[in-house]
């Protein structure tokens, strides 16, 4: 997937570098109110549910200090990725059991256009596995800072 | 919504975590949960009225995906638009609506 195509799943409305929670079921909440709050999604408890089926399936803490949770909902028509940073960082039974501070919470329709969700998350794995990018995102304050990383880690 | 809509919903999000478990741990991630999941979906699909359930899943054989969004009157599952007139009717969300074109069933986003 080239860099502009993972980049438009981006929005600055769904950009969160302050987050509040201080627990695992929390940040889910406090990530998905973004897509409630920009009607990206009417109906909370259905997604919520859900990713927390999801975190049933194996946690999406991928370890490193990162998390990407996400899934496929009826209740949702497009392909979008919410970033969220606590630099305190969460419990969120992680693989290596450290606590997260990087969050991409990946929401995506059944059926998209494109088939882009798979490779999106792929896409995401591969940036995060560089630690110098994981550094980078730690310091981002801005949406463009976020954009920037993204961008400038993929090939064309 | 009508509750049986929501439970379809659920139903088929679940459906779709299982089906994709194989390609989303190729990706790096943890799976180890698949039997619990297949076990929450049989308690979920025992509560959805048997005819509506049938339908789901003849559609889902078929079709792949039994239910798709609705965003502004079009269905993203074959793209095309639907009469504005099911709309009105779609978003009560008392009555479960297919699409004409494609034949799935319908949930309104908007």
């Amino acid at each position: 997937m080239k860099k502009t195509e993972l980049s438009q799943h981006f929005d600055k409305n769904l950009f969160l570098p302050d987050m509040k929670a201080t627990t695992k079921e929390e940040a889910l909440e406090e990530l998905l109110e973004l897509f409630v709050e920009q009607n990206y999604i009417k109906n909370k408890k259905i997604v919520l549910d859900m990713l927390n089926q999801r975190e049933t399936l194996g946690s999406t803490g991928v370890g490193n200090g990162i998390a990407i949770p996400h899934g496929r909902t009826t209740a949702t028509g497009d392909v979008l990725i919410a970033f969220g940073k606590n630099d305190q960082g969460i419990d969120f039974d992680a693989i290596d059991e450290k606590p997260v501070k990087l969050f991409f919470m990946v929401i995506a329709p059944p059926h998209d256009e494109g088939n882009v969700y798979l490779p999106v998350l792929g896409s995401l794995v591969t940036i995060l596995n560089d630690e110098e990018k994981r550094e980078q995102l730690l310091g981002v304050s801005t949406f463009e800072e976020l954009l920037s990383i993204i961008k400038g880690d993929q090939e064309e | 919504m009508s509750k049986d809509l929501e439970l379809l919903v659920q139903l088929q999000d679940l459906d779709l975590m299982i089906e994709e478990a194989t390609d989303v741990q190729k990706l790096g991630f943890s799976i180890t949960g698949v039997d619990e999941l297949k076990q929450a979906r049989e308690e979920l699909s025992e509560k959805i009225p048997k005819p509506l359930l049938y339908r789901y899943e003849r559609l889902r054989g078929k079709l792949k995906r039994a239910l798709v969004p609705v965003k502004n009157d079009i269905c993203l599952g074959c793209f095309l638009r639907q009469p504005t007139s099911l709309g009105k009717q779609g978003r009560e969300g008392s009555e479960i609506f297919t699409c004409e074109n494609c034949g799935r069933m319908l949930y309104w986003l908007d």
